[in-house]
């Protein structure tokens, strides 16, 4: 699909959902930094490049410059299906807060998004958590509901909330406050090999353009090839899982709660609904019924499905924005004829959008991280050094550095990250970065709730993995689903 | 006049009540002295944390909630776990991962123990290759074991598609009815090095003239291995096999991290699904109840382990 074609389809507006007003309404704020109302790929184009920023002077206004403090804090860093050049940009992070920050002496732990809310939970127990910590999108609600965290606005480390997503503002409020700031936010895609396509019969420049024709082609694949069609993941206890699972099942009109509509009450349990059980039968239609799936779904993570689809064994999956990266660098890692492999993988990939679901809805999760400031009271030593804290915040959430830290497998929780220069070599560098920024206006942010975590890296994969091994037929996983989030609503 | 014999001082010395005891407990300070940092240590690490999960047990803690927010509710943690289907599930997969594990590598540990025993070329080097799986990190041996048993591109799979012995990949741990059988067989692989060890120690105290006595008499090499060896390694054996239960019964790492207990529920064993209502589910009540009911198993079987060392010391003793 090129560039044109795609802006064209993103401008046509498809069938956009009610959440695109949600994400992108700005009625109750001010006016954002950009406009979110025309954006499209050309938008972001047009707007790359026009804004220096002075990070160093605008944090030096929050925190001066020669403050001399202590920082504990731990972050969601990078793990083995990042690329390297997220690394280096973390490492560079550092090493810059501590130049422009000479006299805090920073503390830092990086977690694996897996292992990061079981140990801050863990901590937080033992009133040992870190000052400062930078959460999954999904975590912020939970911590801000039992009262762990302090009250922070993006104008407490001079910024304004309207330079954010309001949709990422929804996932650090709680009961009207603001608990943290968004470090960044993503939406995936959809990936193909349009070599594997063409073998198998198919148009190898389209992507399927509805679920259906995902099970559809994923059979044909499988059939004809004898190699995995569809890239299905459904781990428990992993990231991975909601982040793929969540955009079908909001595609079919189906949801946990109503958390695809503009404003959500997430009063009513939709898990068991037709709608929910069709998204449901479409994967156990695909692992079970066509086997057209990795076996390995059940146990695997997306960091399992990277190097089959760079061995040419998997037609298509829902990617990350730094999926490209990684194909690159696991190409770079292949020797001998599987380096030659991979490099036709990568010449063959494509990126589209994720497809729609029979109504023609299109969803995928509105994914990112936020930073927050621990009280006191939990943490270890019972102080926060809060100037140290905010002069991290406000450094990576600036326009340079949300931008940079997100460089490869992200956006700028900051929007006006999307008028730095670096924003502008971004799109030059990243292939396909067009298309993941396309998907924004298509995000659904997980529900803001503190059950949220529970419902997402427990209950959904134990829904899927009933349904997938038999245990339970889809009717009855999806009602069992059901009744655990009711249940667990109700306080049990 | 009244002569005080060794044994009537004794006598005086172990006099039941108080002031003995306190006279005994100023009698060894010094031993108390040494011993005390440990203690301190152990009721800290220990004992606290202990009293705290009993406590904790009597205690409903909403997920939703900071701890500190907790409300008794009696045994209810209790019956909502003996009452959950869950539950028995998964304490089937605990009994067939803790016995089958314990006693597979028991008795593969001790065939390896008597082939070694003997004196060969390489023995020295065989014992030390077979020591291998016990030495390396379970960590590291979980993810090998991943990665050799993956549906998808595993190495057991390939072999056996590349030679044409299956059409297509077996299906090791993303399968209800095989995923614990395979995690067993990494379990044993990883410690029947340490049976193979004990047993190994144990065949070194099998007096040698009682097995040439044997021989003498006629007895062959089983009747030799059932009448000498073997009652001489029961006590070993006992406590080998109860290191290995509760062992296994505590056994995180393996199944967390090659399956999370999954698929659906299919190799959850007791520690893994209350780490996972620990820390996955904040259900803090119910997973502490749940760890009791682990610590009393542990506690029986350890009972038992105390017993049979026991046994062991009045038997030397006696001899």
């Amino acid at each position: 699909m090129t560039r044109i074609a795609l802006g064209s389809a993103v401008l046509r507006g498809t069938v956009a959902t009610a959440l695109m007003a949600s994400l992108t309404s700005t009625s109750a704020l001010g006016a954002p930094p950009v406009d979110l109302s025309k954006w499209s790929p050309e938008y972001v184009r047009s707007i790359a490049g026009t804004q220096d920023f002075d990070t160093a002077a605008d944090c030096a206004k929050v925190t001066p410059l020669d403050y001399k403090g202590r920082l504990t804090f731990w972050y969601q860093g990078v793990f083995e299906g990042d690329p390297d050049l997220l690394r280096q940009y973390y490492k560079e992070f550092f090493e810059t807060f501590r130049k422009t920050y000479p006299n805090i002496q920073l503390e830092e732990q990086a977690l694996t998004y897996n292992d990061l809310l079981d140990k801050f939970r863990t901590a937080l127990l033992g009133n040992a958590a870190p000052m400062a910590v930078r959460l999954q999108i999904l975590g912020g609600t939970e911590f801000a509901s039992k009262g762990y965290l302090q009250p922070l606005k993006p104008e407490d480390v001079g910024y304004s909330t309207e330079d954010f997503w309001p949709g990422a503002m929804k996932a650090v409020t709680w009961e009207g406050v603001t608990y943290g700031i968004p470090t960044n936010n993503e939406t995936m895609a959809f990936i193909w090999n349009a070599d594997i396509f063409k073998r198998a019969g198919l148009d190898p420049d389209k992507a399927p353009a509805t679920w259906e024709d995902v099970v559809k082609y994923s059979k044909q694949i499988h059939d004809k090839l004898g190699i995995a069609g569809y890239g299905l993941v459904a781990r428990k206890n992993a990231g991975n899982t909601p982040y793929r699972f969540m955009p079908q099942l909001w595609a079919y009109g189906g949801g946990v709660f109503d958390e695809a509509t503009a404003n959500p009450t997430y009063e009513q349990v939709q898990l068991d609904s037709p709608q929910s059980k069709a998204a449901l039968q479409a994967s156990y239609d695909m692992y079970v019924r066509d086997k057209s799936v990795p076996v390995s779904a059940l146990t695997n993570q997306q960091a399992d499905n990277q190097p089959l689809f760079v061995a040419g064994q998997l037609g298509m999956m829902i990617s990350h924005p730094s999926d490209y990266n990684v194909m690159l660098d696991l190409q770079k890692k292949a020797t001998g004829t599987d380096k030659d492999k991979a490099q036709t993988v990568i010449d063959n990939m494509r990126y589209g959008l994720i497809p729609t679901g029979p109504d023609g809805k299109r969803a995928v999760v509105f994914g990112g991280s936020n930073i927050h400031i621990l009280k006191p009271e939990y943490v270890e030593g019972g102080k926060v050094d809060e100037p140290a804290a905010k002069a991290i915040i406000c450094m990576w959430t600036s326009p340079e550095w949300s931008l940079k830290m997100a460089y490869a497998g992200s956006n700028p929780g900051n929007l006006n990250g999307f008028k730095t220069k670096w924003m502008k070599e971004r799109l030059d560098n990243i292939k396909f970065l067009d298309v993941t920024t396309s998907m924004l206006p298509y995000g659904i942010p997980f529900p803001a709730l503190p059950q949220a975590p529970e419902i997402m890296n427990i209950i959904i994969p134990d829904m899927l993995q009933n349904a997938l091994t038999g245990a339970m037929t889809v009717d009855e996983a999806a009602d069992d689903a059901a009744k655990k989030v009711k249940d667990l609503m109700g306080g049990l | 006049m009244t002569i005080v014999t060794g044994k009537a001082e004794a006598r005086r010395r172990l006099q039941p009540g108080w002031s003995g005891a306190l006279r005994k407990i100023w009698e060894h300070r010094a031993d108390y002295a040494y011993v005390l940092p440990a203690i301190a240590v152990m009721l800290i690490v220990i004992a606290y944390p202990i009293y705290y999960t009993v406590e904790l047990s009597f205690f409903k803690t909403p997920p939703g909630l900071q701890l500190r927010d907790k409300t008794f509710i009696g045994f209810d943690n209790y019956t909502t776990i003996l009452t959950s289907q869950v539950f028995w599930k998964v304490t089937w997969n605990t009994l067939i991962w803790t016995l089958g594990s314990t006693f597979i590598s028991f008795v593969l540990g001790f065939a390896t123990a008597l082939a070694l025993h003997r004196d060969f070329i390489g023995r020295g080097v065989l014992r030390a290759i077979l020591i291998i799986p016990w030495v390396i990190s379970a960590v590291a041996a979980s993810y090998i074991w991943k990665w050799i048993y993956h549906s998808d591109f595993g190495v057991i799979g390939a072999v056996l598609v590349g030679r044409g012995l299956a059409d297509q990949p077996p299906n090791f741990i993303d399968n209800v009815s095989t995923v614990l059988p395979s995690l067993i067989v990494v379990n044993i692989w990883r410690e029947f090095p340490f049976a193979m060890i004990m047993m190994m120690a144990g065949l070194q105290t099998v007096p040698d003239q009682l097995l040439r006595a044997a021989k003498v008499d006629g007895a062959n090499a089983w009747q030799r291995f059932w009448h000498v060896t073997f009652p001489h390694l029961r006590n070993v054996s006992v406590v080998t096999m109860l290191l290995l239960a509760v062992a296994n019964f505590n056994s995180f790492i393996i199944p967390w991290i090659m399956t999370g207990g999954g698929p659906s529920n299919a190799s959850h064993i007791w520690i893994t699904h209350i780490y996972e209502l620990a820390f996955g589910r904040q259900r803090w009540g119910v997973a502490s109840a749940y760890s009791v009911l682990l610590f009393l198993t542990l506690m029986t079987l350890g009972y038992f382990y105390v017993r049979a060392l026991s046994g062991n010391e009045r038997k030397e003793g006696s001899a």
